[in-house]
């Protein structure tokens, strides 16, 4: 019936011009944006001047390295622990519930500027929380944010505290979709606790916990508050600019929107490919 | 054979002491920014280790509010996060609705594309999107820079779709069989049987207005524009600047949601879990 | 008030073509059943009457309109769904109400319509209950009250009372039933029960795979089904199938053998020609086997279970590998025995030729 086809774009037209608008035209447009020099007035078309700089930019290589190495460390470090945390939240001899809930999904709400604050004052040098603590059992005061190395962990420390609960969250759904009765028969069949979560529990919860790294990867290649407010827009010299910083320094403070695009363009490629590759990954191990 | 009350007992114990060592670690930076917030900024900054509150939030705000107009950047995140979560349930339900429930041209294809491209990064949009809205609509340090591109959002879409498409179709024949008009279909059967789904909507989108950082802080950098994060975020790094008032601005940032989230857990959670059912 | 007629009526869902142009004529009043198994269309034929499907090809006329452009709003039909279809977060009050009212029906003959519902159906102290605190047979009168209130000229039943037990269902059915010799109404009611289907019907339509394979009245169609399909469709339990061969013709029929136990003869009037030795199936109901001796033949079957249900018996038994049931009223013994030898009459015995097609 034409009538509701016309009902149907009705409803679907305003959402979609705004899609179009500020999602889809962008998506293209980024695309075509960085194959123009922009440090020229008129901007001119140029099929180099941005990537041929991109593959030469040691800065490109330091912040791809840089985003790569958290990207390795901190994605399954966090999904492991997230696992365990909705495991163990799941566990019917949990007392006190609700408290243990909060305490690993609160972060999930905390704004991303409020929680950049209070690790910059816990792990400030001298007089951080962190290294008083630290101090107080006999040990020597950690440069957080003089030290490369340090300031890499930190960064990795403070977005594993902000997401390991939000993809618990997720595992935790997908946990409780799991019928009980597959337990009873496990146990009945005489297959320990550890035994039904390694051959049970991960086996089902396998689709989930892809899904959570395919998240966490996309939220890693263009990682920006961070190392933009904890660790001083990149410090120490650049030993935690990511790529998402570098777009933004590129883009927003020397106003190069062509390369910033060319970078764009990167982050969204290696996103798309990191995840394709986990789920190949994840297909082959079935 | 084990006595089983007895190998229960232990489980327990093992739990408790596994996940209340980890429950401590997560709940202390949320705590400190609270301790922080009571501090005298000598206080923060003494060789003392102190874990426990003290009288100085007041005055910490009124520093904060001299660095920077936090009350002003509050009233901004609020109005902004408001209006742009009703105006996103507004659009992304109606799409959902279309793409759920009617067959026509073009529909598979529309999924395709927001499909397709749900899981690109922002990063992607963010320079075309900025020369958009400031250069070519000049459009910056306005409201409508705030509210308007963030709608493109189509999580909410999938959402609000799956949520139509599990109704029972009944029950809109029902109402065609009636007479009823499709927008009255859809404005009195199908959004209040919808209702729990737009609560978690509506939670999910108000957070992220209410936390959006990088957006804001491109398009609306101008003082009396700000939203409150952004005026946060202008002050860390500062050198003569009050620490204990920065907390304090942290602490009014978070604990009005944290504590809506104490109450409305279960939208949140299903609203989070949401993303991982497709 | 109206009738139907259906003309040539045909369905595709994409190249798939789901109902392969039906014919029908369905008089003002008249109470009919759409019956058949799973996936035969009959859903599909109910839901293009009430215009929730598009018709592909041909016409449906409602009193003589046709309506195949027609909104279903406009077509003067109201609908009870399987599911009921109450809109859950109104009171049963406002499900009655909310169509009327959405259209503009003043306020007072809404009122007016909504209480002769009640009345009929005997539902008023409900009335400001919702859908979720009522069981399953109260939703169903509330269902059946929200197309009262519409007035129809058609009631549309899809399958109403699958989602009952067994007791709702016969109380539920008799209503049906009361509410048709009541209100005078043409309904047209979808059901794969051949129960529902011979006890609400006036006029039965049988549909197999999109084809409608035979229209009648219930016992009509009990004694005279057009092909094998109907004959095992109709009747409970189902009418046994045992495959024979033709013997011979002589004047007064043909003489067909048990291909089980080619001992067992009965000669048959049949009128079309049949070529000797060729395969065909005796149909026979289990409640019309006679006792030994007192047919024009017997046959003996081994026992497996017999079911004593006190006013009657059935034997599930089998004849070398092929299965029938047979109803012994009188018998309310026969574990003893694994064996049992029962009559046939010749003129209860129905013949199909190997495409199921009638041949007696």
């Amino acid at each position: 019936m034409p009538l509701r086809n016309r009902i149907a774009y009705a409803f679907l037209a305003p959402y979609l011009l705004i899609f179009a608008t500020f999602w889809l035209w962008p998506i293209i447009n980024s695309f075509l944006i960085s194959f123009q020099n922009t440090r020229v007035n008129p901007w001119r078309f140029s099929l180099t001047v941005n990537w041929g700089r991109l593959v030469a930019d040691p800065a490109f290589y330091n912040a791809l390295y840089n985003t790569l190495i958290i990207l390795v460390i901190q994605v399954p470090v966090m999904i492991a622990l997230a696992t365990v945390m909705a495991v163990l939240l799941n566990s019917p001899l949990l007392k006190a519930r609700p408290l243990y809930r909060f305490a690993f999904f609160a972060p999930v709400v905390v704004g991303e500027v409020a929680y950049a604050a209070v690790f910059r004052l816990m792990f400030s040098i001298d007089f951080g929380i962190i290294n008083k603590l630290i101090g107080s059992v006999g040990l020597p005061p950690v440069s957080w944010f003089d030290n490369g190395t340090a300031a890499m962990a930190l960064v990795i420390i403070a977005v594993t505290w902000r997401w390991a609960g939000y993809n618990a969250i997720i595992i935790l759904a997908g946990l409780q979709s799991i019928p009980g009765d597959v337990y009873e028969a496990a146990t009945l069949d005489r297959v320990g606790k550890v035994q039904q979560f390694f051959h049970i529990t991960l086996p089902l919860l396998k689709p989930i916990i892809l899904f959570c790294v395919v998240l966490s990867v996309i939220g890693t290649m263009q990682l920006f508050t961070e190392p933009f407010l904890i660790t001083n827009r990149g410090g120490p010299g650049g030993a935690t600019e990511t790529l998402g910083l570098l777009l933004y320094r590129q883009g927003f403070t020397s106003l190069n929107f062509g390369y910033a695009s060319a970078i764009a363009y990167t982050i969204a490629a290696l996103a798309v490919a990191i995840s394709l590759l986990n789920l190949f990954i994840g297909r082959e191990a079935k | 054979m084990k006595s089983k009350s007895r190998t229960l007992m232990m489980q327990r114990l093992a739990l408790h002491a596994a996940l209340t060592p980890l429950a401590i670690i997560w709940l202390f930076p949320l705590w400190m920014m609270f301790v922080f917030s009571t501090m005298p900024d000598y206080g923060i900054f003494s060789p003392d280790i102190v874990l426990w509150p003290s009288t100085n939030f007041v005055e910490n705000f009124k520093n904060l509010q001299a660095d920077t107009n936090f009350l002003r950047a509050m009233f901004i995140s609020i109005t902004v996060a408001v209006i742009y979560t009703v105006l996103s349930v507004m659009l992304t339900s109606m799409a959902g609705w279309a793409l759920a429930r009617y067959r026509f041209a073009g529909r598979s294809m529309v999924i395709a594309i927001i499909l397709g491209t749900i899981t690109l990064p922002f990063a992607v949009v963010v320079i075309p999107q900025f020369i958009m809205v400031a250069r070519e609509f000049k459009l910056a340090n306005t409201w409508v820079a705030l509210i308007v591109p963030p709608l493109f959002n189509s999580l909410g879409v999938l959402f609000m779709r799956q949520s139509f498409s599990m109704m029972p179709t009944e029950l809109f024949d029902a109402a065609r069989v009636e007479g009823v008009k499709e927008w009255r279909i859809f404005l009195h059967i199908a959004l209040p049987l919808a209702r729990p789904t737009m609560a978690a909507l509506s939670i999910i989108l108000f957070l992220a207005s209410w936390n959006n950082y990088l957006w804001p802080l491109l398009i609306n950098s101008r003082p009396g524009m700000m939203t409150a994060p952004v005026a946060l975020g202008t002050l860390i790094g500062l050198t003569k600047v009050s620490w204990g008032g920065i907390m304090a601005g942290a602490v009014l940032l978070t604990a009005p949601i944290l504590f809506v989230f104490i109450f409305l857990q279960r939208h949140f959670i299903s609203g989070i879990a949401a993303g991982a059912i497709k | 008030m109206a009738g139907l007629t259906l003309t040539n009526v045909i369905k595709r869902f994409g190249a798939y073509e789901v109902v392969h142009g039906a014919n029908l004529e369905i008089a003002d009043g008249e109470f009919v059943v759409f019956v058949g198994p799973s996936g035969c269309g009959k859903s599909t034929l109910l839901r293009m009457i009430a215009g929730l499907e598009d018709v592909s090809e041909g016409t449906i006329e409602i009193g003589g309109i046709a309506v195949n452009d027609v909104e279903p709003s406009e077509r003067r039909i109201a609908m009870v769904f399987q599911s009921y279809a109450l809109y859950p977060h109104m009171t049963v009050r406002r499900n009655l109400s909310f169509g009327l009212q959405m259209n503009g029906n003043p306020k007072e003959d809404t009122e007016r319509r909504v209480a002769h519902a009640a009345n009929i159906l005997q539902i008023n102290e409900l009335m400001d209950r919702r859908p979720g605190q009522l069981s399953g047979g109260q939703r169903q009168r509330f269902a059946i009250g929200r197309a009262i209130v519409r007035e129809p000229q058609v009631f549309l039943f899809d399958e109403p009372l699958s989602n009952l037990d067994a007791e709702l269902r016969v109380q539920m059915r008799v209503e049906i039933s009361r509410l048709h010799k009541q209100l005078g109404t043409t309904m047209i009611y979808v059901t794969h029960d051949q129960t529902e289907a011979m006890t609400l019907a006036d006029k039965i339509v049988v549909l197999r795979a999109g084809r409608i394979e035979q229209v009648g009245a219930p016992l009509e169609l009990y004694d005279n089904p057009a092909n094998q399909f109907v004959a095992g469709f109709v009747g409970s339990p189902k009418m046994n199938f045992l495959k024979a061969r033709i013997e011979g013709k002589g004047a007064s029929g043909v003489t067909v053998s048990l291909r089980a136990d080619p001992r067992v003869k009965l000669t048959l009037p049949v009128s079309s020609a049949v070529a000797a030795g060729s395969q065909v199936m005796l149909g026979v109901r289990p409640e019309h086997f006679v006792n030994a001796g007192a047919g024009d033949t017997d046959l003996t079957v081994r026992i497996d279970v017999a079911e004593h249900l006190g006013h009657t018996s059935y034997v599930y038994a089998t004849i070398s590998d092929e299965p029938l049931i047979i109803e012994r009223p009188e018998s309310r013994h026969g574990g003893d025995s694994d064996s049992l030898t029962i009559g046939l009459s010749a003129a209860r015995c129905f013949l199909f030729d190997a495409e199921g097609s009638r041949l007696r």
